[in-house]
């Protein structure tokens, strides 16, 4: 009886989380005054800006993470995806974090699927192209070929630092964005709810 | 360079090649590094090429594959990494470095960071911390850990196992959780320097809960027809080139923890995981054997660190050498190295060897004669990571 998989999910009982129970403290969002020997300048004149942190803790201890994990700025929404939002991942160059953490919203912790969230195999089938990793010569092409293929309406979205600012690897994705979601990597609670956002009016 | 000595001959297994030059078990060669052969593919009556990637839903990450078949059978293939990043190291002071290493493949960051700093500190003739090679290895293991659940939740995911794909993965976030709260950073990131790691492992005997709880799903999977058909005979290959889980699955009890002592896992008294299987699902079974493994040693491990600071002196003089270290690590995927040459505290050179390199290269030679049905499992079997594929450093 030890593969009766379904009496095992069963026993194991529901595991979904509303808010996590745990945070890393790295990357949060950012507060705190004076200097800081930030690699990327995402500290100007005191002021944090998000899209430019790769969280590497230079500027500790006079910034400091709050634990407040909502570190997203929404651009723009689509409510007609409110009941169903396909996202298509794509991969320009990165370096694996963001993928991992994106695949962890099917986790039974985060579970997308309850706000209607899901992956598909294709572009033709995608309300989202989220894009991760700097932009690499190479997917230049293929991420062109990948957003005509979407049917309209399609939205872009841009995960974690190298995405949105290139980081301190290289360029960003220079694309307009309905939602960048800031972090290296973002936490997967930060994704999810960035992503619910989205479908709202 | 305290480890390794240059020498016209390699002595010991291969690993691979490490820039322009050949990485054997105990000494390093100039001059030309023999990798596995590539396939040969036979154009038969009939046979055409399909391309998959390099995008596609059940890709992780992006790489293209050309595959020669007659409509059943692969008859040849060849890949191509799709996103090549070029990162600068040399030139950059030792910190600064860092950074750039820690994002090569952060699924194996600590792998990297960790062999890259040994490196610098071998080149720098540091005394090494006993504390922070602990931790050090704290933190490979928890990575092995997280690593192997991911790989076996992928094979899962694969044979459409939906029950135990969403717990592997659940499992997944509480390994990445408890790294989180010991490190700050689910990925390592900002965690290492030279001879010191920050990380509090007050709550490393989390794992025990993790690996129990896998344990079970582990004894399912085994005991499953639907998913050891998928693996059993798939990518089947016997190579003493090969490196880590895939090595292992294949009989030889490579195994850069045992056979390179920068670390001190003697300490703690670990097996190494060796089977004969030498197809996907000797891989599997190897990560499944191997995660239990691990979390024996960090119960070990628990005991044996002391949360208090390094009691090595930094002295920012002692970093202003000229000299060169290479050092190489036991990462989740296998033997992963660095060698560096530093000039007075600045990066001068570095080259790289990743387990991936040698995996793909395995990987493809055992994909000939399967059908298209097989390729994901045994392509998720070797726990390739495009990143470091198709990393170059400068
Ligand atoms: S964590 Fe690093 S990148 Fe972010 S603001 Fe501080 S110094 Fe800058
Ligand atoms: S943002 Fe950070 S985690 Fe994401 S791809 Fe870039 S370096 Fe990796």
């Amino acid at each position: 009886m030890k593969n009766w998989w379904f009496i095992r999910g069963l026993r194991k009982g529901i595991m979904t989380e509303k808010y996590p129970k745990e945070l890393p403290e790295w990357s949060t969002e950012i507060q705190g005054q004076g200097n800081a020997n930030c690699p990327t300048n995402a500290i100007k004149d005191e002021k944090w800006i998000k899209e430019k942190c790769i969280f590497c803790r230079r500027c500790y201890p006079n910034y400091k993470p709050n634990l407040n994990p909502r570190i997203y700025t929404v651009k723009k929404t689509q409510p007609l995806f409110k009941k169903s939002f396909y996202l298509y991942p794509i991969d320009s160059g990165s370096c694996g974090g963001c993928n991992m953490e994106l695949k962890l919203l099917s986790s039974p912790e985060y579970d997308m699927t309850r706000f209607g969230i899901f992956f598909t195999n294709t572009p033709r089938h995608a309300d989202a192209l989220i894009i991760m990793g700097v932009l690499t010569e190479k997917m230049k092409e293929v991420l062109r070929k990948a957003y005509d293929a979407m049917p309209e309406p399609k939205v872009i979205i841009l995960l974690g630092a190298c995405a949105i600012s290139g980081g301190i690897i290289g360029e960003g994705i220079p694309l307009e964005a309905a939602i960048e979601i800031a972090g290296c990597p973002p936490n997967p609670f930060t994704i999810l709810e960035a992503l619910t956002r989205v479908k709202e009016k | 360079m305290r480890y390794y000595k240059w020498s016209q001959q390699g002595e010991g297994r291969k690993i691979g090649k490490l820039g322009n030059y050949c990485l054997y078990e105990k000494t390093i060669t100039e001059g030309k590094c023999e990798e596995t052969q590539k396939p040969f593919t036979p154009q038969t009556y009939g046979s055409f090429r399909f391309i998959y990637g390099p995008s596609a839903g059940g890709l992780l990450e992006s790489i293209k594959f050309v595959i020669t078949t007659n409509g059943e059978k692969i008859l040849g293939i060849e890949a191509e990494v799709y996103k090549n990043r070029t990162i600068k190291i040399s030139g950059l002071p030792i910190d600064d470095a860092i950074l750039k290493v820690e994002r090569i493949n952060a699924p194996f960051s600590a792998s990297h960071t960790i062999a890259f700093l040994l490196s610098i500190e071998d080149a720098l003739e540091l005394e090494l911390d006993y504390q922070t090679l602990l931790k050090r290895i704290a933190e490979i293991e928890l990575e092995r850990i997280r690593n192997h659940l991911f790989v076996i939740a992928r094979l899962a995911e694969t044979a459409s196992l939906n029950v135990p794909t969403f717990h592997l993965l659940h499992l997944v976030e509480e390994v990445n959780r408890l790294i989180g709260k010991s490190c700050g950073h689910r990925y390592f990131f900002g965690v290492n320097s030279l001879n010191e790691v920050r990380c509090d492992f007050g709550n490393l005997l989390k794992i025990i809960d993790i690996t129990k709880e896998f344990k079970q799903i582990f004894d399912g999977l085994v005991e499953s027809r639907i998913f050891i058909d998928r693996l059993q005979e798939n990518g089947k290959i016997k190579d003493e080139n090969s490196v880590g889980p895939s090595a292992r699955a294949a009989g030889f009890d490579y195994d850069a923890r045992k056979d390179f002592k920068v670390l001190p896992y003697d300490d703690l008294g670990f097996k190494t995981i060796t089977t004969h299987e030498s197809d996907s699902f000797g891989r599997f079974l190897v990560r499944g054997l191997e995660i239990l493994e691990s979390s024996k040693m960090l119960v070990a491990l628990y005991d044996m660190i002391k949360n208090n600071n390094t009691n090595y002196e930094k002295t920012k003089e002692s970093y202003k050498k000229v000299g060169e270290g290479l050092v190489r690590v036991e990462s989740p995927s296998g033997d992963l190295a660095y060698y560096v040459n530093l000039d007075n505290g600045i990066v001068k050179s570095v080259s790289l060897l990743t387990p991936s390199q040698v995996n793909l290269s395995l990987f493809l030679k055992s994909v000939t004669n399967t059908i298209f049905t097989d390729f994901q499992f045994n392509w998720e079997s070797y726990g390739i990571w495009v990143s470091e594929l198709g990393v170059k450093l400068e």
